[in-house]
């Protein structure tokens, strides 16, 4: 369970990081595009080298069309992709200095308090999202450049956040099982080396 | 209670679940969350959470965090690191506690294209550590150079810290990066003085080597060129117009990828290691923000943030008197909190006040230069003691040396950040001047 658990968050996290990878050279792309159609523009270009230039601007060299609306949409995709390995190897940031004194087994009932609240708040986030999703398909809102249905955007997002929200009520059951059993089932930030 | 009893109140019990170890980014959701609810019943925050996780998560400007995230990972892994202490040990090696000053160098350098003072401690102590431990240097000297060092990763451009105070309070990403360039050469200036001091006070904790001939010296300087092209390219570009701070991060991230590439660095396994990191990082970091947006939201409903400001200015104090407190209270609580929490938490209380006050400069110049000086007042916390995160990191990666031979030394690379601090409070002029008009 543990094994199968932490596996979908890796998977996801990994899933981001390559719609990451994708953005990013998206983005560079349409710099260069950017830059060449200037070039092509521009007398220099225009004067000696008018058949390349043309031919390269009619063949569409240019930037990107909606590159901005694609990264944002990316973006949240990513972002929400990225939680549940966060979630799963407690990499979020906290202040340590008041509780490092408590028993062992006044800081495994802390825990399992928070994160039975933090799975509460990522359940609520998704459940919210499913909502603005519902709404943004009601409205048939259309994204500005691509035209694209803004509902898009929101469904990707919100297979994230159904992972994140799964991976927290997981680990909230496992700090309960933690905090019941006196046994450790999962060290705290074991992957934090990376 | 009124509104504005409310906000108040939020502080205490948003301080009181911080120290519990409650996660900040939540921590601030469910003070904001909770505040909310009470001033204006349960439907606002719910109606609020159908579109901000998302529009929070997919504003463009935010999409520079993972993209220069993912950029250090690249840096990492692209050999760079001990190209450039190469080259600084070449030159600076041979004098007193050289080899301590070629680790700075080395720091700095890095920092010019890793936007992480996390990234750039671990990185150069893998490099740097056994070469300090190697010629004789005492190891919590060794580790407390590095930590300090580590800083130098967000205080020289790109920075993450400073899109995020840029976003918070509006200001111009590139003006905020240029102005981050003398302050950040400063720092590593201040690192050096500080080590040829300490090797004077303790001759004993640093050990010497002989010179470099100078075609080596020239050879190794050639190694670093890829450092200089992705840093000039991409702060360069953002400055000059050519495009937007998002995609100069793209451009960085691309760079560096292409240099861990050619080097050998990139590989299936050490690219799923860079994504897995990236996401580790960018999640805390959009949770936080996440939690901030709320919690902000909220603190604007009951006018707190103007209350404040109005309150703060109808006092008459000097306005020097209140930027004192607040760096002041920065590095008090950098002790205790991480950089990118503080400035999400306190940037909308502080930012108002400081505006508000005349410092004698026009708003924008008064905006950018506190941006620098809250950003140099954070970045101690990250070597102060007790839970200095570079500390920690860079002590783990040497099991030799107790932690408190760390906090020893570091006291004097805090001496020089607290001087650097004043310095660039009484002296606006020297955060400003690369600034046009």
């Amino acid at each position: 369970m543990v094994r199968l658990v932490s596996g979908m968050a890796r998977a996801m996290a990994v899933l981001g990081g390559l719609v990451l990878a994708a953005l990013i050279l998206l983005t560079g792309i349409s710099v260069a595009g950017r830059v060449l159609n200037t070039l092509f523009h521009g007398a220099f270009a225009q004067s000696w080298f008018p058949g390349l230039a043309n031919w390269a601007l009619d063949a569409g060299v240019g930037p990107v069309n909606g590159d901005f609306e694609l990264v944002e949409a990316g973006m949240a995709f990513a972002v929400f992709a990225f939680l549940p390995l966060c979630q799963i190897t407690a990499g979020h940031a906290t202040v340590d200095i008041f509780t490092s004194r408590l028993s062992p087994r006044a800081s495994r009932i802390l825990q399992a308090v928070t994160e039975v609240v933090f799975a509460a708040v990522l359940v609520i986030i998704a459940w919210k999202l499913y909502d603005g999703m519902a709404s943004k398909l009601r409205s048939g809102q259309e994204t500005f450049l691509l035209q694209t249905p803004v509902w898009w955007n929101y469904a990707a997002s919100l297979a994230g956040a159904v992972v994140a929200a799964i991976t927290g009520v997981f680990m909230a059951g496992v700090r309960i099982l933690e905090m019941l059993s006196g046994r450790v089932i999962m060290v705290a930030g074991a992957e934090a080396g990376h | 209670m009124s509104n504005l009893d409310i906000g108040l109140w939020s502080f205490p019990a948003l301080l009181l679940l911080i120290f519990l170890r409650v996660p900040i980014g939540l921590s601030m959701f469910l003070t904001g969350g909770i505040g909310l609810w009470l001033v204006s019943g349960l439907n606002l925050p719910l109606a609020k959470l159908k579109t901000e996780t998302y529009s929070t998560f997919s504003t463009y400007s935010l999409s520079i965090v993972p993209m220069f995230l993912l950029m250090g990972q690249f840096a990492t892994l692209g050999g760079m690191s001990s190209a450039l202490f190469r080259a600084a040990e070449s030159w600076l090696g041979h004098r007193r506690g050289g080899v301590a000053m070629a680790a700075i160098g080395a720091c700095a350098g890095f920092g010019a294209i890793c936007g992480s003072s996390l990234a750039t401690a671990a990185t150069m102590s893998r490099v740097a550590l056994p070469e300090l431990r190697a010629y004789g240097y005492a190891g919590g000297f060794s580790t407390a150079t590095l930590a300090a060092g580590g800083t130098l990763g967000i205080l020289i451009p790109p920075s993450v810290v400073l899109v995020i105070y840029a976003i918070l309070a509006e200001q111009n990403i590139a003006k905020l990066f240029l102005a981050a360039v003398i302050p950040g050469v400063l720092a590593a200036l201040g690192y050096l003085i500080t080590i040829s001091i300490y090797v004077r006070l303790y001759p004993d904790r640093a050990g010497t080597r002989p010179p470099v001939p100078y075609g080596e010296r020239m050879r190794a300087l050639l190694d670093v060129w890829p450092v200089l092209l992705v840093f000039g390219l991409v702060v360069g570009g953002i400055y000059l117009g050519w495009f937007t701070p998002a995609e100069g991060a793209s451009i960085g991230a691309i760079g560096t990828g292409l240099i861990a590439f050619f080097n050998g660095g990139l590989t299936r396994k050490t690219l799923i290691d860079s994504f897995l990191s990236t996401a580790r990082s960018t999640a805390m970091i959009f949770f936080i923000i996440l939690g901030a947006a709320f919690y902000n939201g909220f603190l604007a409903l009951t006018q707190v943030p103007q209350e404040i400001s109005t309150f703060v200015v109808s006092q008459g104090f000097s306005p020097w008197v209140v930027l004192t407190l607040i760096i002041v209270f920065y590095l008090i609580f950098g002790c205790v909190m991480d950089s990118l929490s503080m400035i999400l938490l306190t940037i909308p209380i502080f930012f108002p006040v400081v505006m508000a006050l005349d410092f004698g400069m026009s708003a924008e110049h008064t905006a950018i230069w506190f941006g620098i000086l809250v950003l140099i007042a954070v970045e101690v916390g990250l070597i102060t003691p007790p839970v200095g995160l570079n500390l920690f990191i860079i002590n783990a990666m040497d099991r030799e040396t107790p932690i408190v031979e760390t906090y020893k030394a570091v006291a004097f690379f805090i001496a020089s950040d607290v001087v650097r601090v004043i310095l660039l409070a009484a002296f606006p002029i020297i955060t400003l001047v690369l600034l046009p008009g």
